[in-house]
């Protein structure tokens, strides 16, 4: 910690001595003390509500237990949330809390990550003495195209209102009606469709609000989690990727306090499917002049392409800013081998301007590496400039090389680029996803690419935040990554990995089916 | 016994106007408040140990004294959403002497250098609504409030707001809640409101009779106020006294006086000869007491809370043997449950359980377990809350059952509803 001394406060938690900053609320000194603590209602990317009353704290020489969450530490000061009295409180508020829960975990989708179900393993676990009818409300509300609503199973944490409230700043939740007729819902007329909206699924610590998109899709406990960074735009927010042998499931926010702190938009939450073999680019798409079945054979296209190409200012490279920047090191160097390439144009989408921002996380920049792709330019003493001058130029250049968007979406110049390029003459397109609208230029030569999290590699944000991906393995067959292209193209022989989904085909059909 | 200090010009009619209570000395102690100090008046309310009236009584010169001076504007609320069962002294004061209430809050705010003051009025009281209403344009028009108050330099301007209905919005943060314009919530404290309160501003929130007393205080000085009540209960208060006494109402004893004889005495004693069988002391969320017990209180702070109850809002509320228990355990528990403002888990669901556990008793659907079980939830709502509504709620609970134990095993186990028919035939079952 880099406060200064004065600013610091050490106190007794449980036993364990830890000093925090000053004015640090107890639930805090607790999580930095790595002592288990029970809550619902407190996040610490929002205001305290100090509702749930389960992070009952006893203070030595306060006669009454506090709430952790909203009772700050001084120093000296011993807390302890291990006595009987806070044991029998926590399941009392458990207890409560589960009072009118409809305890429908086995058709619930929250069964696996519910902070009902977790906190009940650890400090519940007792018979329960209800036996009066529980409280009816609706279920199944739908609060727009995203998000699903089922109010028996809500605590009443407040944590998605206070969202809207205070980071999306949206103000389309309230909590209506009293007591336990209370229900969370959408102010008159409104949906929760504003573009942060499943960030209230996130935080939400039980089965009340869920995503359309991936409710009854995966049990959570069958899936495992990849840290990754999102692409969708120049902040680069942290994320988990949630994936098994059948295919991505689900993006989700990592709390990450130097950039996304606890949330990402839900536009970035889409990127999952640009993993799947669905929307992918799986095979090479031959063209006239390249008569290529696999993606090796279509790079030592490319490679007797530019070999034969006498006059070198006639090649031309397009690139997006997507890729890693070890991505760039290996493509721009073994093209540099092949060739003088003198200029990059750089495809960035003109319709957001790349200073555009929603002062909260969505940049104008759609390219998660801009800066990576500058840095590596200059480095190798390539001259980047605006794609826009291909308009000019695309005509007189045999061969254009592409590095094409990998989350197409947010590219909204796409018809403009495909009409530049069929005047040029013969087009390698390299990218991950499948543009449909290429199949019919027959100059165009498709090769697929590894996805992001295929690839791995770091990543450089609008502020210079370097991020790194880690690699999984690949989800198809037969493609090659930039240091295997290199290879290729310096004629070394590739040896490819088998690949690790299952029975592809049937997955296939399968996502088709959810879609419905 | 009565000492009609507050009280002793209400059965005069012209009272409720400027006119008519100037005739009375109305508005003198604003004029000689304002040749004072401030601070000097603040003082005056500490020595006086005049003790909030709304419920939980808090030492109101020690409140004011809470106010920041960070140069931020202050407001003075004045909590008239009397809104606790068996209290309704509030309205009296507010219908027959506006301008009492009116005087009170300009010295007050005076005292606390508040430029704007609120009265947050309960939403059933429309007539008493007008009639302050009225009372503050009076006010205006003689230069009472508004701008440079009869000269002396000092500006206060006062509104009143209507509440629509909520008991919650009686809690003072739940009252500033719904005073901006938010659901009428409670607020976590801290802050507490005389640090940021009413639109996160220094905010003294003060019952209608604590400000009304106020005026009083300037007229017969610190010894003059204290020559009434004990050491540390002082002064006069009004009761609000209702149930199984013959001549219900309310009136104004000093602080002390025998809970025996304002029942016996004062109110005439019980109807047609019937036997006392508990009182609730101080409004409904005060725990009840048994015959014993109320036999031999004094209606201070201090005696109450030795006898394990409280002075609340001072609504008594007289329970004769025609009554039970069980059943109006009942329709106090439907009454919290109805009004839990439901942000605190525990009293949300606990105020719940305990209508419905008290339903079942009450239809002779319960068994034993289940009295039991009432005690067990309203010993973990209590002391867990923002608010006192989940201790308002537990207390009856607590003391009811402690005390008439027999009465709510009986009925656990045989239907007592038909031993108490309910007087409207009304079925038991609620919502």
């Amino acid at each position: 910690m880099s406060d200064k001394k004065e600013n610091l406060v050490s106190c007794v938690v449980n036993g364990k001595s830890v000093t925090v900053s000053k004015n640090t609320s107890i639930i805090k000194a607790f999580k930095a003390a790595g002592e288990d603590i029970a809550h619902y209602c407190y996040h610490p990317g929002l205001s305290v509500a100090g509702c749930c009353r389960l992070c009952m704290v006893e203070i030595e020489g306060n006669p009454r237990t506090q709430i952790a969450c909203n009772t700050m530490v001084a120093e000296g000061m011993k807390i302890t949330n291990q006595s009987e009295k806070i044991k029998e409180d926590v399941q009392w508020g458990l207890d409560f809390h589960l009072l009118n829960h409809p305890l429908d975990c086995p058709i619930c989708d929250q069964a696996g990550e519910c902070g009902l179900q977790e906190q009940y393993m650890k400090f519940g676990q007792y018979e329960p003495e209800m036996n009066q009818n529980k409280v009816k409300k609706n279920k199944v509300v739908s609060l727009g195209e995203k998000i699903v609503l089922d109010t028996e199973r809500c605590i009443l944490c407040s944590r998605c209102v206070r969202f809207t409230d205070e980071v999306s700043k949206t103000h389309e939740l309230g909590i209506f009606n009293r007591g336990d007729r209370s229900e969370v819902g959408t102010f008159n007329g409104k949906e929760l469709n504003n573009d942060y909206a499943l960030n209230t699924v996130d935080i939400c610590p039980v089965g009340a609000l869920t995503s359309k998109d991936f409710r009854f899709k995966q049990r959570v406990w069958y899936l495992k989690r990849a840290e990754a960074i999102c692409t969708g735009c120049s902040t680069g927010c942290s994320i988990y990727l949630d994936y098994n042998d059948e295919g991505f499931f689900r993006v989700m926010p990592k709390p990450n306090e130097n950039n996304n702190s606890y949330w990402m938009c839900d536009e970035g939450r889409d990127l999952y499917q640009h993993l799947n073999p669905k929307k992918r680019l799986v095979q090479v798409c031959p063209s006239q002049s390249i008569n290529a079945s696999s993606s090796e054979e279509a790079v030592q296209g490319l490679k007797t392409t530019l070999e034969n190409i006498t006059d070198k200012t006639k090649v031309g490279v397009l690139v997006t800013g997507q890729y890693s920047v070890e991505d760039y090191q290996a493509f721009f160097s073994s093209i540099k081998e092949k060739t003088s390439i003198e200029k990059v144009y750089h495809w960035f989408d003109q319709k957001n301007s790349e200073n555009d921002f929603d002062d909260l996380l969505i940049r104008g920049d759609k390219n998660p590496n801009t800066k990576g792709l500058l840095s590596v330019t200059k480095d190798l003493s390539l001259n980047l400039v605006d794609s826009l001058e291909l308009k000019n130029t695309a005509s007189h250049l045999d061969v254009l090389i592409v590095l094409g968007p990998e989350y197409n979406k947010f590219f909204s110049t796409l018809d403009e680029k495909i009409a530049m390029f069929k005047k040029a003459g013969q087009v390698f397109y390299f990218s991950s996803v499948k543009l449909e609208a290429l199949d019919a230029l027959s100059n165009v030569t498709q090769i697929p690419l590894p996805s992001l999290v295929e690839r791995g590699g770091t990543y450089i944000n609008y502020k210079g935040l370097e991020q790194k991906v880690a690699i999984l393995p690949k989800v198809i067959s037969g493609i090659l990554n930039f240091s295997e292209i290199a290879k290729v193209l310096r004629g070394e022989k590739v040896q490819l990995e088998p690949v690790f989904l299952k029975t592809q085909k049937v997955k296939d059909n399968q996502f088709n089916f959810q879609k419905k | 016994m009565e000492v009609k200090i507050l009280t002793q010009h209400y059965d005069k009619p012209e009272y409720q106007s400027l006119e008519g209570y100037k005739k009375y000395e109305g508005y003198q102690q604003l004029k000689k408040a304002l040749t004072l100090k401030p601070e000097a008046i603040t003082e005056m309310v500490k020595q006086a140990g005049l003790r909030g009236r709304g419920g939980a009584g808090f030492p109101a010169g020690v409140k004011w004294g809470f106010l920041p001076n960070n140069g931020k504007k202050r407001y003075l609320i004045c909590n008239a959403d009397e809104g606790e069962p068996g209290t309704f002294k509030d309205r009296a004061m507010m219908d027959r002497a506006p301008h009492q209430l009116i005087e009170g809050m300009i010295i007050s705010a005076f005292a606390i250098n508040s430029p704007k003051s609120y009265i947050y009025i309960r939403g059933e009281y429309f007539e008493s609504k007008r009639i302050v209403e009225k009372a503050i344009k009076e006010a205006y028009a003689a230069n009472l409030l508004g701008d440079n108050i009869l000269g002396s330099g000092f500006s206060h301007h006062m509104d009143i707001y209507s509440g629509a209905g909520a008991y919650i919005c009686g809690e003072e943060t739940g009252l500033i809640s719904s005073l901006e314009g938010k659901k009428g919530q409670p607020k976590l404290k801290p802050p507490f409101p005389a640090i940021e309160g009413y639109l996160a501003h220094p905010t003294i929130v003060n019952n209608v009779e604590t400000l009304a007393a106020v005026t009083i205080i300037i007229r017969d000085g610190v010894e003059g106020y204290r020559k009434y009540g004990t050491e540390k209960s002082p002064g006069t208060k009004l009761f609000s006294v209702s149930g199984n006494v013959v001549k219900p109402g309310n009136y104004e004893i000093p602080l002390g006086t025998p809970l025996k004889d304002v029942i016996f005495n004062l109110c005439g004693g019980l109807k047609q000869g019937r036997k006392l069988k508990a009182v609730i002391p101080g409004g409904s969320s005060a725990p009840v007491l048994n015959e014993e017990e109320a036999m031999s209180v004094n209606m201070d702070y201090e005696d109450l809370a030795d006898k394990g109850s409280m002075l609340g809002s001072g609504a008594i509320i007289v329970i004769d043997d025609s009554n039970s228990m069980v059943e109006l355990l009942q329709v106090l528990m439907h009454f919290y449950h109805h009004e839990s403002c439901g942000q605190c888990t525990p009293c949300r669901e606990g105020t719940g359980w305990l209508s419905k556990l008290s339903n079942s008793i009450l239809e002779g659907s319960a068994s034993l377990n289940d009295v039991k079980l009432l005690e067990k939830v309203a010993n973990h709502m209590k002391g867990k809350t923002i608010c006192a509504l989940s201790d308002a709620a537990a207390f009856p609970v607590l003391s009811f059952v402690s005390k008439f134990k027999e009465e709510f095993i009986s009925a656990a186990t045989a239907n007592v509803a038909l031993q108490f028919q309910s007087k409207n035939g009304q079925s038991y079952k609620r919502g």
